[in-house]
């Protein structure tokens, strides 16, 4: 039986055969192209993406400009007296992050202590290509907690 | 006037060839290898579930157009070190020889059968099959001139595969050839067809064995994979036509395809019956030759076109199955199997040839 199996599969051929059988089935399967600008895919749930913040939970720590490895969150803040409580209490001037040269690390995440975090990165944006880097790339506070309602940038007009 | 020039030898023998191969090239042929291009990416990508070219034009459609006019206008790179004659020569031989043989390819019947004019072919000379045959090989000098006159490593071997792949795969190619000759006892093209309507059957069924080695041998000879060794992107980065550049790597492309268009049509021609169609002589399936188009030398354009777009298509899903051989085991194949094979067969064929 040996001996026959090994005649068939020199001299018939059947391996050569059984692969073109499989391109044929490929050929008529549903293909999995995602045609980018008209179709878009969905990021799985755990998908690391933009910033967002969020402006009242934070708690103006500065720990996620200080985790930061390459240091690209800049942070400022004063301190003000709120009249209807009495008390001091920090509010940010300034919270900008260079998105530029930012690797997604998620190390300023992590170090947040609030809870929940109050700044985070599974948000589903991943469509940050710009044409100006300074004017784009570099996003303040606003910008970070309005993040999603940014125009596509291929809405925009061309210079 | 008219009278007198269509009974002039002048028509007959300088201006219907004329028409009929300016036709034949700029309508059929050329038309052909770009759109063969396009489906050829096309099916790789359903093969592998993708799309394939889908962005210019509907379905891609426009996509050949885009590619040659991109081709046209690129830069022509001429390397410095390189023996320029020869380099620039080195296309054109590819080119050539490819498009001149399909002045003997039957691509439909002669006036006499089709009720016309004219011959629904260019030529037909009495040893076609010789022709087709001797030119074929001269594609050989283009590969191995193009790559020697490179001046680079990668071509240089690229042109020395090609050279030592085209001598293994053409012997068995030959010895193919012969079976059907003997069978039809003729080398013109079109007695070959004729000798397979009297005979009742394609000789593709009583000459399997020669169809088959003529088929992977056809493969080989014209560098598809998976015996693309010359060219082998992924070890010599594209083999002898590494430092060719814009049209004049256009011309060896085109050679490329010509020469499986040609490989096709001959296979067709000598094993697959040319413009006839399936069983000639069954009267059963005689609606297959649509005689109500009242014009059976289109219905055999139609039949061998439709045979060779099968070959074709072949081709490509072989591309898109195997892997590239080994240059060992390339070799292997053609003079361990395929050369004692073919032999085989040329014995076998003249044996019951005649005892009958």
């Amino acid at each position: 039986m040996a001996i026959v199996n090994r005649f068939l599969d020199k001299f018939m051929l059947l391996d050569l055969f059984a692969g073109l059988g499989i391109t044929f089935k490929n050929m008529w399967k549903k293909k999995v192209t995602v045609q980018y600008p008209e179709e878009r895919w969905e990021p799985a749930h755990r998908f690391r993406g933009m910033f967002r913040l969020d402006e009242d939970r934070c708690i103006k720590c500065t720990l996620c400009a200080r985790d930061c490895p390459i240091d690209i969150v800049y942070i400022d803040w004063h301190q003000e007296l709120n009249p209807a409580t009495e008390k001091k209490v920090k509010v940010l001037d300034r919270f900008d992050i260079d998105v530029q040269r930012c690797m997604f690390c998620g190390l300023c995440e992590e170090a947040c202590p609030t809870d929940p975090k109050s700044i985070w990165l599974t948000t589903k944006t991943y469509e940050l290509a710009t044409y100006e880097r300074w004017t784009n790339l570099y996003v303040d506070m606003d910008e970070l907690q309005e993040w999603h309602t940014r125009p596509d940038y291929t809405d925009r007009e061309v210079l | 006037m008219l009278q007198a020039l269509t009974e002039s030898p002048v028509f007959e023998y300088v201006l219907v060839p004329a028409i009929k191969i300016s036709l034949l090239l700029f309508a059929g042929v050329l038309p052909l290898i770009t759109y063969l291009v396009l489906a050829e990416r096309k099916i790789l990508g359903f093969i592998q579930v993708r799309l394939g070219p889908n962005r210019v034009g509907p379905w891609g459609l426009l996509q050949p157009i885009a590619d040659v006019m991109k081709l046209m206008v690129k830069e022509d790179i001429l390397p410095e070190r390189a023996i320029k004659w020869a380099f620039i020569l080195a296309p054109c031989l590819v080119v050539g020889p490819a498009f001149v043989i399909f002045a003997v390819i039957p691509f439909g019947p002669p006036a006499a059968e089709a009720g016309s004019s004219f011959n629904w072919f260019v030529t037909d000379i009495n040893v076609g099959v010789l022709f087709v045959v001797a030119m074929a090989t001269i594609g050989v000098y283009g590969l191995l001139l193009g790559g020697w006159a490179s001046n680079s490593k990668f071509s240089l071997l690229g042109g020395l595969r090609s050279a030592a792949q085209m001598i293994s795969y053409e012997v068995p190619q030959g010895f193919a050839i012969v079976g059907p000759l003997i069978l039809a006892e003729s080398m013109s093209m079109v007695d070959i067809v004729e000798a397979q309507r009297t005979a009742g059957y394609w000789f593709i069924f009583p000459q399997f064995l020669a169809f088959f080695i003529y088929a992977v041998a056809g493969v080989a000879e014209s560098n598809r994979n998976p015996f693309d060794l010359p060219e082998a992107e992924s070890e010599l980065v594209a083999g002898f036509h590494t430092e060719y550049s814009g049209m004049r790597f256009a011309l060896f492309f085109l050679g490329e395809y010509a020469n499986m268009i040609v490989i096709s049509a001959v296979a067709v021609t000598l094993f697959l019956g040319g413009w006839l169609r399936p069983f000639p002589n069954v009267e059963a399936l005689a609606f297959l030759d649509f005689g109500f188009l009242n014009s059976p030398g289109l219905v055999g354009l139609l039949w061998f076109s439709l045979k060779i777009f099968v070959f074709l298509f072949v081709y490509i899903w072989f591309r898109g199955t195997f892997p590239r051989y080994r240059f060992d085991q390339l070799m292997d194949l053609g003079w361990k199997w395929l050369i004692p094979l073919s032999l085989f067969n040329v014995f076998m064929t003249g044996l019951v040839k005649i005892l009958r």
